[in-house]
């Protein structure tokens, strides 16, 4: 169908409703996005320039953000490894549950951080279900029906190696910043693998390729965009991630505290420009992975489009 | 109700759809425009329904007599049938036939008893009369388009337009769809325009035929004026196979040069114009060999090579003629060119 | 334009078998799916729960309601303080799910007007920097929720640059609305109480809530507006129906489910937001909405009653991904319905 093309006469357009709509969207987003993020930018100009410098390279706010990025860089690579594997898995192998979880993916999604943020911490404490599964374990061994009246078979520590007692330790912030940014890789890459057209690995096999060589050569370049995008998007969101960190976090200043609890501190303290510097820093780094997304998808979408020649 | 438009013009980006396009469709009539994809005629047809602004330069767009091109396509009183129908997925065919007078203001609603009975009424017409509790998903082609039809006679309009209406269909359910489709117009006699890129739809359905082209109309007339008695060459080569030859331009008769270099026009020849036999037309005829030979059904087409100049030509026979005839690959034969059209060389080819 | 990735409405089968994996490989990857889906989403999920009820039944129920005095029992000082501080709590308790559920309620109905109306502009005209518009629409994806309170705090705070006017003005707490009867005047409602400043009140809590969710409806609308076209809008306004006809009986119901799915995940966050709630709160114990209250008996030590109060926004998550696996299902089926027919002649 033709496009709808504006004009001056006649009817004036074909779809009513355009004024209405457009303005009150234009006015909502101007109310509700762009004047809040403008007041940033304005807060931002009435710092002068070395003053932002010195509030950003103070040696706590730059440990804040060399914990923020190196901890959400080694999730998102952990989740580009996992997450593959799993979006893999759950569109090609059939197996008892795998709707189930795939349902689950979501979940990171729906799961409000505290939530996540207070069940993991706990988990990985000295007596969680993690940070203590060696000492519970022991305890079963020694609790077992065949063992009673022989006294402790195991002492609590012979089976230490099987604690993970990560609460409180930056382990632990790398543990919920998995949790929260595997769906970003999964649901970006598992949508390309159900598209892709089986008959190239065929059609690869018949040629002689190894299962190995298909993979690496015809399989991985295919959902390379889509599995880079979903890594950065993991890594973007794992930057700005509060709630589900500050739980399972130590947040001592300067070792342990990730930079969005600078900012939460800076304001606790009303010292409401250093908070918005350290803030501007965490917005210019999402938008410069945001921008790097959508050029990757402009150059993955050219290479599909690009004539033969 | 007559259309007119007068020098109406669009733009795309550049792109001239419609290039002062003039025509006026009398009331009751049942016109075609006909032309390839890209030369305009759905355009037209949406600046007449009101979905598509004219330029600025364009003049009126008459209804009656009376300028309609400051109206909306809800104002115009036209039945709009869609390419892919448009039908309303989520209502079933009773109320997507019903739609259009349940919107009407609540002056001129009809009641629900009187509305029960116009859609019966009009799901008879399409013959869809048991259908109508189905959900267009549940329908076939075919008939979904009929009850697109339906749907836009309900509010009785004064005038019907057609987009490709029968575009998305089989070949056997398009021939029989328009036949109907005829006999339907001469029953509720409503001006319509259709839009089609099918020459043999255009020329069977229709009263008269626009054949377009590069946002202009080359030719409109009679659909036998047309066939008959294009108005240029490409009106003749849009409307079927055809055989060129570089003529010289004789006082008509059977012109025919012996080579391409000096001639100063063009004749054109349809396949089943030319006639085939085995001795010479009083030394009228042109010798030709055949080089292949194909059957398509009733007719038999024949690939002759000229032994002048070795051109090729294509002739189309019925079976039994060539049957009569005997032929085969490689004979030599002598062809004699009937209808022959003329044109001056200005056109360029 | 990308934030989140919404899983695609419409699932596409695959259908053809691909070619098998030596069957070692398989079963690796299969183990290691379902080792980490476990370690990482079921686990910490059922952990929830377990801890809320870590101390019976009773426990988990005296967190929103504190039992009752006995009657004529005779309580020691000591008990009877107790009882009174357990009460305070599971008022508190009550206070934050009342407030949780007042802000949705106000968010939600505002980010589906926006999100039909920036959908229907969106997706039904083309005009210049419409693709500027749809990237903004996503922006709040890509802001970290501190920052989502903080452009708050530094706009309508004390120093902000409407911190005169947002420090002073008066507004009614809806909460407090009730029936004064026509004795008095001739309007029967009133209300007691009203807030003086917008930061460190619901007022800014409602404000920041809109800002993380507003983008799930008008998203999941747009992407399938998009794809549907506007051929049958055209079609109903040929046969005179009015806009807004139009829109009533013919867009919503071709997006109702859309709808409801988008209404669903942002439902799901206005209940769920932490970060960008909690800078705009003030930490005071009335603003608290849910998340926040979990923190703050989470810093209490009082980890059953923190869980208690997670169980039910965990189990909101997960009635959000039933009702989501739901509507798949349903939009999946429409399509199926779409293009059942196109086989018959």
């Amino acid at each position: 169908m033709g496009k709808l093309i504006r004009s001056t006469r006649g009817p004036s357009r074909l779809i009513p409703g355009l004024p209405l709509t457009l303005g009150y969207t234009l006015f909502y987003l101007s109310a509700l996005v762009l004047i809040p993020l403008a007041s940033m930018v304005y807060e931002t100009t009435q710092l002068s320039w070395s003053e932002f410098w010195q509030t950003i390279t103070d040696p706590i706010v730059l440990a804040s953000f060399r914990l923020t990025f190196s901890a959400s860089a080694i999730a998102a690579l952990i989740n580009g490894v996992f997450g593959l594997i799993i979006a893999w898995v759950l569109v090609r192998e059939a197996f008892p549950g795998r709707r189930l979880f795939d349902a689950i993916i979501d979940f990171p999604f729906a799961l409000p951080t505290a939530v996540a943020g207070i069940t993991f911490s706990q988990l990985y404490m000295t007596n969680g279900w993690i940070g203590g599964l060696g000492l519970h374990i022991a305890g079963f061994i020694n609790g077992a029906p065949g063992l009673a009246g022989t006294g402790a078979v195991l002492s609590d520590d012979a089976l230490s190696w099987l604690n993970f007692p990560y609460s409180n330790t930056n382990t632990g912030i790398v543990i919920a910043l998995i949790f929260v940014g595997l769906p970003f890789v999964v649901r970006t890459v598992q949508p390309v693998l159900r598209d892709w057209d089986t008959e190239h690995e065929y059609a690869a096999l018949s040629l002689g390729a190894n299962r190995w060589t298909i993979l690496r050569r015809v399989v991985f370049p295919e959902i390379f965009p889509a599995w880079l995008s979903g890594l950065a998007l993991a890594f973007a969101r794992a930057i700005g991630e509060y709630g589900s960190v500050i739980f399972i976090a130590g947040n001592i200043p300067g070792k342990s505290q990730i930079a969005p609890l600078q900012i939460v501190a800076k304001l606790d303290d009303f010292r409401t420009s250093q908070a918005t510097a350290i803030g501007v820093v965490l917005l210019l780094a999402s938008f410069l992975i945001l921008l790097a997304i959508n050029g990757l998808e402009w150059l993955a979408r050219r290479r599909e489009t690009e004539p033969a020649i | 109700m007559s259309i007119e438009v007068r020098s109406v013009s669009k733009t795309f980006n550049q792109f001239k759809a419609l290039d002062h396009v003039s025509l006026k469709v009398e009331t009751g009539e049942l016109v075609s425009l006909l032309g390839p994809s890209g030369c305009g005629k759905t355009t037209l047809l949406r600046v007449i329904a009101g979905m598509e602004a004219a330029d600025d330069i364009s003049g009126p767009i008459l209804f009656d007599g009376r300028d309609v091109s400051t109206e909306g396509v809800g104002k115009r009183r036209i039945g709009f049938v869609f390419q892919h129908y448009a039908l309303f997925k989520h209502m079933s065919v009773f109320e997507n036939v019903a739609f259009g007078l349940r919107a009407k203001p609540w002056r001129q609603r009809p009641g629900e008893a009187e509305i029960r009975a116009k859609v019966g009424e009009l799901l008879q017409l399409v013959q869809l009369q048991n259908m109508a509790q189905r959900y267009p998903s549940q329908l076939s082609g075919g008939q979904r388009q009929r009850v697109a039809l339906a749907r836009a006679l309900a509010v009785e309009p004064r005038v019907l337009l057609l987009d490709e209406p029968f575009g998305a269909l089989d070949a056997t359910v398009r021939r029989e769809l328009r036949r109907w489709l005829r006999k339907l117009h001469s029953k509720i006699h409503v001006t319509t325009i259709l839009v089609t890129h099918d020459q043999e739809e255009a020329l069977e359905v229709s009263d008269r035929v626009a054949v377009m082209n590069e946002g202009r109309i080359e030719q409109f007339a009679s659909p036998e004026t047309i066939y008959e008695n294009p108005a240029n060459p490409f009106v003749f080569k849009f409307l079927g196979s055809y055989n060129l030859f570089h003529a010289r331009k004789t006082n008509g008769g059977d012109a025919m040069a012996a080579s391409p270099s000096d001639s100063n026009g063009v004749t054109f020849v349809r396949p089943h114009d030319i006639e085939i036999r085995r001795e010479n037309f009083d030394g009228y005829g042109i010798a030709a060999k055949i080089s292949h030979i194909a059957f398509a059904g009733s007719l038999v087409n024949v690939e002759l090579a000229r032994i002048d100049n070795e051109a090729v030509v294509d002739a189309a026979l019925p079976a039994h003629a060539y049957k009569d005839l005997g032929l085969k690959p490689e004979d030599k034969v002598f062809i004699r060119l009937h209808n022959t059209r003329s044109f001056d060389d200005d056109y360029s080819i | 334009m990308s934030g989140a990735p919404a899983k695609s409405l419409v699932s596409g089968a695959s259908g053809k078998p691909a070619p098998p994996n030596r069957p070692l490989v398989r079963r690796v990857l299969i183990a290691t799916t379902v080792a980490f889906l476990t370690l990482f989403i079921v686990i910490p999920v059922v952990n929830v729960f377990a801890q809320a009820f870590s101390k019976g039944i009773d426990a988990y129920v005296s967190v929103f309601q504190a039992p009752s005095q006995p009657k004529d029992a005779q309580l020691s000082l000591v008990e009877r303080r107790k009882l009174t501080a357990a009460r305070g709590q599971a008022e508190k308790t009550w206070s934050s799910i009342r407030l949780t559920i007042g802000i949705a309620a106000v968010v939600v109905p505002l980010n589906i007007v926006f999100g039909l109306a920036a959908a229907w502009s969106v997706t039904k005209f083309r005009f210049g920097g419409r693709s500027l518009l749809i990237a903004l629409i996503d922006l709040p994806f890509s802001v970290s929720p501190v920052i989502a309170g903080l452009i708050f705090v530094l706009l309508l705070g004390r120093n902000g640059v409407f911190g005169d006017w947002a420090t002073h003005v008066t507004w009614p707490d809806p909460f407090s609305l009730h029936w004064r009867g026509f004795a008095e005047d001739w309007w029967p409602l009133e209300f007691t109480q009203s807030y003086t400043g917008i930061i460190f009140t619901p007022f800014a809590i409602v404000l920041a809530s809109i800002f993380v969710t507003f983008p799930f409806v008008a998203r999941s609308l747009i992407s399938l507006m998009e794809t549907q076209g506007s051929d049958e809008e055209v079609a109903a306004l040929s046969l005179g129906a009015s806009g807004w006809r139009t829109f009533w009986k013919i867009t919503l119901p071709n997006v109702k489910w859309a709808l409801l799915y988008g209404v669903i995940l942002s439902t799901a966050r206005a209940f769920g937001e932490f970060g960008a709630v909690s800078v705009v709160s003030g930490h005071i114990d009335s603003n608290d909405t849910m998340p926040l209250r979990i923190e703050k008996l989470w810093n209490e030590y009082n980890n059953q009653a923190a869980f208690s109060v997670a169980s039910l926004l965990a189990l909101l998550a997960v009635v959000t991904l039933i009702v989501q696996l739901i509507v798949e299902r349903q939009t999946g089926k429409d399509e199926m319905r779409h293009t059942e027919g196109e086989g018959i002649p």
